[in-house]
């Protein structure tokens, strides 16, 4: 039977740790994603989870993933060579057609950097894309920074800023709740740019509220949920919000559907 | 005022602090009666009482206040109430109409059982039913208390004998959704005897108590009842010198063991209480011939069913009041 | 085509059916209630009329006929993984109106939500023929005239149970089957036009609804048993579970179970974060998906009023209470 439960083997081949609970793996597999979807990961007799595809190409797919479980305890644990099992992609990802000549501004909050870093890329390598971008990314601390190497990368492109909520003594860079930085934007056209807003629930929920304070309007506001998504394929009932399931109809959604869902 | 205190006493009637006058003690076994018997006590205590009646421990009446020359009379009239509360459970009474035959042998208490707790592993009441039919009259001072699981509310512990209804819990892991509702139970009121072992829930049986807790808690049915037992708990005591909790003697014992057991014990009393006493308890007689003694003629003749276990020895604890009470 | 048997003949007829069928339908199953000295009215296989129980709804509703409590997707040894063997055979189901719209909202969900039919779920659903049992008393807490769940068409056999007798209304597969145990008489099914109890679901959902004080009251009122989850016919929600073979820990199975919204855990996230976790917040979100969210997204109400819900509560928390405050706030709102 065609059976969208079996999921298929994918060789690990890099491994790129980025804190100290954060490794990014790359795996061989030839799926054709977009960004902002998900897979759902699975090592046989531990267990399956979703995670979100923080960056693919040709014959390959990267994901950026916390050691926060029992799964996630024995993936960390793996090494380049070995296997876990993936199917998917699922869901819909970031409609970068309507970014396209837009301002784009992202923010991204801890691990909320993973889903958007396939786009950071894209308009890294392809810059004409869009009109600008500005990216501001909060972590915890400085030990919980994400992606140093491409933060830098992309900095020389476009605008970045990173921040911390709090700093240690060899921290030179911003400190503060990435809310305070987003108050700072100066948008020279609001109503023509689009933003990304992803992730912790309240970090999401607070810059939204500041996004919106810089006239930005809702239909330009594009978010990304994270629920438990067991199935991926609409069944298993864990991701209903309302009448939305996530895993179908997100996890990127436009902030005029996800500001009326009520968890 | 020639009065055999002796024989009213193994009537059912009390001395009491008041010269001439008695007071009536009426057996409910199991503690649970139809109404209609409420109306001739009522009649007793009004005609020939002081309009009152008093609620036992034991889960009787007593009617007090009876001028001890109207026994012969009351006697007839309780003839119903014997009939119906005894006689009827299979009782041997040889005459219905000369009161209680005997009273050393206390009123068999049970909570109130399955008939209403949704706790209760069986029907409480009936038990006891069988157990006074096996044990009364009997003129040996003993207490009996059978409970629907081990929470024991009817207090078998402090009983010489105390029945506890347990059921073997039976898991359909094919049922079991792993919500742990069991799990987390038996580990908040009973003895933690689950666990949860690749998402599905694993049962410790020596840990178990039976208690059915899992049954009631299972939203799926995973957890159905299966063989009903019992524990039986025995000495447990109040008193003057030495109290204590009843400790387990038998569990998973099926209901053809708990009565042999206990019909035993009256022989084994027989054999061995001290008759220069007045009366002797027979948690007093274990005190002297041993644990080992009893457990050997409690059990003689009786074939445990393969899942009934049995203490290989005891502990009683318990503490005395008065430090070298033992010091003779 | 009417028919009507005599029991004997039913009997006859079933002995018939289980050469090719599974026969399932509500049984009594002897001291397996939870409470000593009851018994459970389970779906169950059943060989003989006798052993059917019309008179009584199931604790448990007959969606685990077709959706298993937990279902093995597949075995993992230790290179490769192996789907288990299907070899289920066609089924029939005894089963009330409301039981059969019910089966339509599995369908909806695991049919029809997303582009992908759930293949262990299809296999099964092929194989069921309903034989519908004629309910026009229904039960103190049904409310399926209400949800429009009262009246089906879509059923193998109809059925009316007599004192002594059987009248069926058979579509033509099982014409030939009944002709040859019974004989022809006119049939005419019929179904119950009353409850008593209705209920009026809400129109439009305010926004105002979603933190109204109704909600609260469940908070405490609630003990997230679950049991309401477990025995209604179109709760659909899983979760999937790995496991090993503690004797050969390299091998093991991935397995889906009945998972519920009400029950602690439903939402937790990996990294420790968890929504609804009051009480009524569960209350409210199940209510919401039963008769408003799920209309929403597929045209039906996912309730079917079978009342399972009312009477397995062991709060005595009655959801078609809940449904008419729900309908009345949002008249309000």
């Amino acid at each position: 039977m065609n059976n969208p439960y079996l999921p298929v083997k994918a060789k690990i081949l890099d491994i790129q740790k980025q804190t100290a609970i954060d490794y990014t793996f790359r795996l061989a597999a030839g799926l054709h994603v977009q960004s902002g979807q998900f897979v759902e990961l699975s090592i046989p007799r531990v267990g399956e989870a979703p995670i979100s595809v923080s960056d693919f190409g040709d014959g390959f797919i990267e994901m950026t993933i916390r050691r926060v479980g029992k799964l996630t305890n024995v993936v960390h644990e793996l090494k380049p060579g070995e296997e876990l099992f993936i199917r998917g992609p699922y869901g819909h990802g970031f409609p970068l057609e309507q970014f396209r000549g837009r301002h784009l501004v992202v923010a991204a909050g801890g691990t909320g950097l993973a889903p958007v870093k396939s786009v950071l890329n894209r308009y890294y390598h392809n810059p004409e894309e869009v009109k600008s971008l500005n990216l501001l990314a909060g972590f915890k601390s400085p030990a919980d920074v994400l992606f140093a190497a491409e933060l830098e990368k992309w900095a020389q492109k476009f605008s970045v800023t990173v921040t911390v909520d709090k700093g240690d003594e060899n921290w030179t860079g911003n400190v503060g709740l990435i809310t305070g930085y987003v108050q700072k934007l100066v948008l020279s056209n609001p109503a023509g740019t689009q933003v990304i807003v992803v992730g912790p629930p309240l970090m999401m929920k607070f810059t939204i509220r500041e996004i919106l304070g810089l006239g930005v309007p809702p239909e330009n506001i594009w978010v990304s949920f994270e629920r438990k998504m067991c199935c991926g394929l609409g069944k298993c009932g864990h991701c209903k919000i309302g009448d939305t399931y996530v895993c179908l109809d997100g996890p990127v959604f436009n902030y005029t559907r996800a500001g009326q869902l009520v968890d | 005022m020639d009065v055999n205190t002796k024989k009213i006493i193994k009537n059912a009637w009390r001395v009491t602090k008041e010269r001439g006058v008695t007071c009536l003690r009426i057996r409910v076994p199991g503690g649970h009666l139809e109404v209609k018997y409420l109306d001739l006590l009522k009649e007793i205590a009004e005609k020939y009482g002081n309009g009152t009646v008093h609620l036992t421990t034991r889960q009787g009446f007593e009617i007090p206040g009876i001028q001890m020359n109207k026994i012969d009379e009351i006697n007839q009239m309780l003839a119903p109430v014997i009939q119906g509360l005894e006689m009827e459970l299979g009782v041997p009474v040889t005459d219905e109409t000369a009161g209680y035959p005997a009273a050393g042998t206390r009123n068999v208490a049970a909570c109130i059982g399955n008939r209403v707790c949704p706790f209760a592993n069986f029907d409480t009441t009936k038990l006891a039913g069988k157990v006074e039919a096996l044990i009364y009259p009997n003129d040996f001072h003993v207490k009996i208390a059978i409970s629907g699981c081990p929470n024991d509310c009817i207090k078998g512990h402090l009983h010489d004998i105390g029945v506890m209804g347990m059921v073997e819990p039976v898991y359909n892991q094919q049922r079991c959704i792993g919500c742990q509702a069991c799990v987390k139970n038996c580990r908040q009121v009973s003895t933690g005897a689950l666990s949860f072992v690749n998402y599905k829930v694993r049962r410790d049986p020596l840990r178990c108590t039976g208690c059915g807790e899992c049954v009631l808690k299972c939203p799926a049915a995973a957890w159905t009842r299966g063989k009903q037992s019992y524990r039986l708990v025995i000495m447990g005591r109040t008193g003057k010198k030495n109290p204590r909790l009843a400790r387990p003697f038998l569990e998973w014992a099926d209901e053809t063991v708990v009565l042999q057991v206990i019909k035993n014990m009256y022989a084994y009393i027989d054999r061995h209480i001290d008759r220069s006493l007045p009366k002797e308890h027979v948690g007093y007689i274990v005190d002297r011939t041993g644990y080992p003694v009893f457990r050997e003629e409690a059990l003689a003749g009786v074939t445990l069913n393969p899942e009934a276990r049995v203490a290989a020895w005891m502990d009683w604890s318990g503490y005395r009041y008065e430090r070298t009470s033992n010091m003779v | 085509m009417g028919f009507a048997l005599t029991t004997e003949q039913f009997d006859a007829f079933l002995a018939g059916l289980a050469r090719d069928y599974d026969i399932y339908a509500p049984k009594r199953l002897a001291g397996k209630g939870a409470f000593s000295g009851t018994d459970l009215i389970a779906y169950a296989p059943v060989q003989s009329l006798a052993e059917i129980v019309f008179d009584r709804k199931t604790f448990y509703s007959p969606k685990e006929i077709l959706l298993p409590i937990s279902q093995t997707l597949f075995y993992f040894t230790e290179e490769a993984y192996r789907e288990p063997q299907q070899q289920q055979r066609p089924v029939i189901i005894f089963l009330r109106p409301c039981d059969v719209h019910a089966v339509k909202r599995l369908d909806q969900i695991y049919l029809h939500n997303g582009d992908q039919a759930d293949p262990y779920y299809r296999e099964r659903r092929e194989k069921v023929k309903f034989f519908v049992m004629e309910c026009t008393e229904g039960f103190d807490s049904c409310f399926c005239v209400s949800m429009g769940t009262n009246r089906t068409g879509e059923y193998a056999v109809f059925l009316r149970l007599e004192a002594d007798r059987v009248l069926c209304d058979a579509r033509p597969e099982f014409t030939p089957a009944l002709a040859a145990y019974g004989r022809e008489a006119p049939f005419t099914p019929a179904f119950i036009e009353q409850n008593k109890i209705s209920v009026k679901t809400p129109e439009k959902i305010a926004p105002a609804v979603y933190g109204h004080p109704l909600w609260s009251e469940y908070d405490s009122r609630c003990i997230a048993c679950g049991r309401c989850n477990v025995c209604c016919p179109t709760c659909t929600c899983f979760t999937m579970q790995d496991i090993f073979y503690e004797d050969n820990p390299r091998c093991g199975e991935r397995r889906r179970v009945w998972a519920g919204c009400m029950i602690d855990g439903f939402t937790d996230l990996a990294g420790g974060h968890s929504f609804r976790n009051k009480y009524g917040e569960r209350m409210r979100f199940k209510a919401l998906h039963k008769v408003y969210d799920f209309k929403k997204r597929f045209g039906d109400h996912m309730c079917v009023g079978c009342g399972r819900c009312d009477d397995v509560c062991p709060e005595y928390i009655s959801f078609s209470r809940i449904i008419n405050r729900l309908a009345e706030v949002s008249d309000d709102e």
